[in-house]
């Protein structure tokens, strides 16, 4: 177990590492002067673009500048922004908290109302209760996350008045997390439905079927638990695509998360917040995902000792 | 020589065609997908016969007027048809589908392709790199590539390509991994076959079928990312009638003029689900084990 456990570290590590050489060499790819591209907006003398090519290091050799970066890295020095010139780090981790319980809200949904109707059109494969479920996942899958949003915005805050329109508050959380939450419960249905199907038809299901187990015994202590290994194995996949739509939805909703940073920060051209933002978020996605791994490790053995 | 030749090709080749065709409409995924398809394609290339109005012609009828029998799905702010504007859309749609699949699917064919031939370290070095991006998400690669090339619609087009290259090259390579023990694969090298004529003549045709079924439902997500960033404006720009930017500007009107939301989004709606019915018809049709699911 400790093996595997390393094992997934160094290959986390890796990924961070890569992200690392690839936030330093963004800036380098971008056609034209990035500095001069930065500060567009802004009435620049050519001798203080210069102080800012200097500060930001990009006077250096490309190796100097990945050495620098990564020695202020350690320190947790992300550079500064260069709307408002504030601490990378400090902006990002203030965000944070916004796109973090966003992000576990609509899990809470995609989990509640995905794996129920994909266990349901499992078991009552090849009915029209499958159909009629899975009918409402590819329509599910098909919308566009910000159309869903928009839906909700009109019916529920602007026709209903029930909910606020835009905000940070936990009412406002409701409609936001409700479309990112139905969004993916519909890819989480077609991905439970398929893997208890799977378990259906496998013999030790069959089995207790044959001798006479009461039919909820064979649904929830043996099929539904089997069926959770392989499904709680694609949650990791889920939330990054979660994160990934949290983009999105932030923006629909003024949602002041780090998907909404992200956006206004690629607009300004501001390069050291765009360069945060990557490592950041490729690192939480990375660590989440060992932890989900590990915790799968835990729960399937085969793979503890595989 | 030739002469004689062509016929046979072609009497081989109609009927395979046309039975391919013929089960994909039997599946009922398949036949609603091709239909969906058909007629996106048939309003992209029919749009200035099919469209009452010039899509981007300010003041074609009142602002924001409500739909009627002169404008089908109402009008926007600029007083612009949306129901023309829609139609000339699905132009724009099919131009990223196929433009951003056609980027991610070539290259993730050939990381995916050289990955799984050259085995040891050239494969791990390229698959580990393939998952270090994949665990990006497509859509930070997305806004990574768009910090590079600056906004606009061809730039999305071209960051939504590039984001998806991983996906390609792993499902590739993990065809490539199981063809490459079959004895048919190994019996050629055996025969001393070249590298091209291994990758090429071997491995590729058996990797088609799978890459059609995955770069049609690729459609699908490179239209709904690439309206995502359009509708976040990083894509489409104003006066372009792009589905997602429609919507974005529809905003702040959602009150007023709920047409100019509704709409939009039921066009992008269809295209995506129309795209996943046909993949998912053509996966049926290929690979009929899936069709005792």
């Amino acid at each position: 177990m400790l093996r595997y456990i390393a094992q997934r570290l160094a290959a986390a590590a890796v990924t961070i590492w890569v992200a690392t050489v690839a936030v330093t060499l963004l800036i380098h790819a971008v056609p034209g002067d990035p500095v001069r591209i930065m500060y567009a907006k802004f009435q620049s003398t050519p001798e203080q673009l210069e102080a800012v090519r200097t500060s930001l290091g990009l006077d250096q050799p490309i190796h100097v500048q990945y050495a620098m970066y990564l020695g202020r890295l350690v320190e947790g020095d992300l550079g500064r922004t260069i709307v408002g010139d504030q601490p990378v780090l400090d902006v990002l981790l203030a965000r944070f908290p916004a796109t973090l319980t966003l992000a576990v809200a609509s899990l809470a949904i995609a989990i509640l109302v995905g794996m129920p109707l994909g266990f349901l059109a499992a078991y009552k494969r090849g009915t029209w209760v499958d159909i009629g479920a899975m009918l409402v996942a590819i329509v599910g899958v098909s919308m566009p996350h910000f159309w869903l949003g928009l839906l909700l915005l009109f019916f529920f805050a602007l026709q209903l008045g029930w909910l606020p329109v835009a905000g940070s508050g936990i009412a406002n959380l409701v409609l936001p997390a409700l479309t990112l939450g139905l969004a993916n419960a519909a890819v989480l249905a077609r991905l439970t439905r398929s893997a208890m199907i799977d378990i259906f038809d496998q013999d030790f299901v069959r089995t207790a079927q044959a001798k006479g187990l009461p039919k909820t015994v064979v649904l929830y202590r043996h099929a539904l638990r089997a069926g959770l290994v392989p499904i709680v194995s694609m949650l990791g996949l889920q939330f990054a695509y979660l994160m990934g739509g949290a983009i999105v939805v932030e923006n629909v909703f003024a949602w002041n998360g780090v998907g909404r940073l992200a956006i206004e920060a690629v607009f300004a051209r501001d390069y050291p917040l765009i360069q945060g933002f990557i490592l950041f978020f490729a690192s939480i996605v990375v660590i989440v995902s060992v932890i989900i791994d590990v915790l799968y490790a835990f729960l399937d053995p085969r793979i503890r000792y595989g | 020589m030739a002469s004689a030749a062509e016929p046979v090709h072609a009497a081989a080749g109609t009927p395979a065609s046309r039975s391919f065709l013929g089960a994909l409409l039997r599946t009922p995924s398949g036949a609603v997908g091709l239909v969906v398809v058909a007629v996106l394609v048939l309003a992209a290339v029919l749009a200035g016969v099919i469209a009452p109005y010039d899509p981007l012609r300010m003041a074609a009828g009142p602002r924001l007027a409500p739909p009627s029998w002169a404008h089908w799905f109402g009008t926007d702010d600029f007083g612009r048809d949306v129901f023309s504007r829609i139609v000339y859309g699905a132009r724009l749609t099919l131009q990223i589908g196929v433009i951003a699949v056609g980027i991610s699917l070539t290259s993730g064919l050939l990381l995916g392709l050289v990955a799984g031939y050259a085995s040891g370290w050239t494969e791990r070095v390229l698959m580990r790199l393939v998952d270090v991006l994949f665990s990006f998400t497509e859509i930070v690669i997305a806004l990574a590539c768009l910090a590079i090339l600056g906004i606009g619609l061809t730039n999305a087009m071209i960051a939504i390509g590039i984001a998806s290259i991983p996906f390609y090259a792993r499902i590739t390579h993990s065809v490539v991994l199981v063809e490459r023990n079959k004895p048919y694969f190994e019996a050629a090298v055996a025969g001393g076959a070249g590298h091209l004529r291994l990758i090429f003549r071997h491995l590729l045709p058996n990797v088609v079928p799978t890459l059609i079924v995955v770069g049609t439902l690729g459609v699908s997500t490179a239209v709904l990312a690439a309206a995502g960033l359009s509708f976040l404006g990083l894509g489409a720009q104003p006066p372009q009638p792009e589905w997602g930017f429609m919507l974005s500007s529809s905003r702040d009107l959602i009150s007023r003029a709920p047409w100019m939301m509704i709409f939009p989004g039921v066009a992008i709606a269809i295209t995506v689900l129309g795209f996943n019915l046909l993949g998912d018809g053509v996966r049926e049709v290929l690979d009929p084990r899936q069709r005792q699911r």
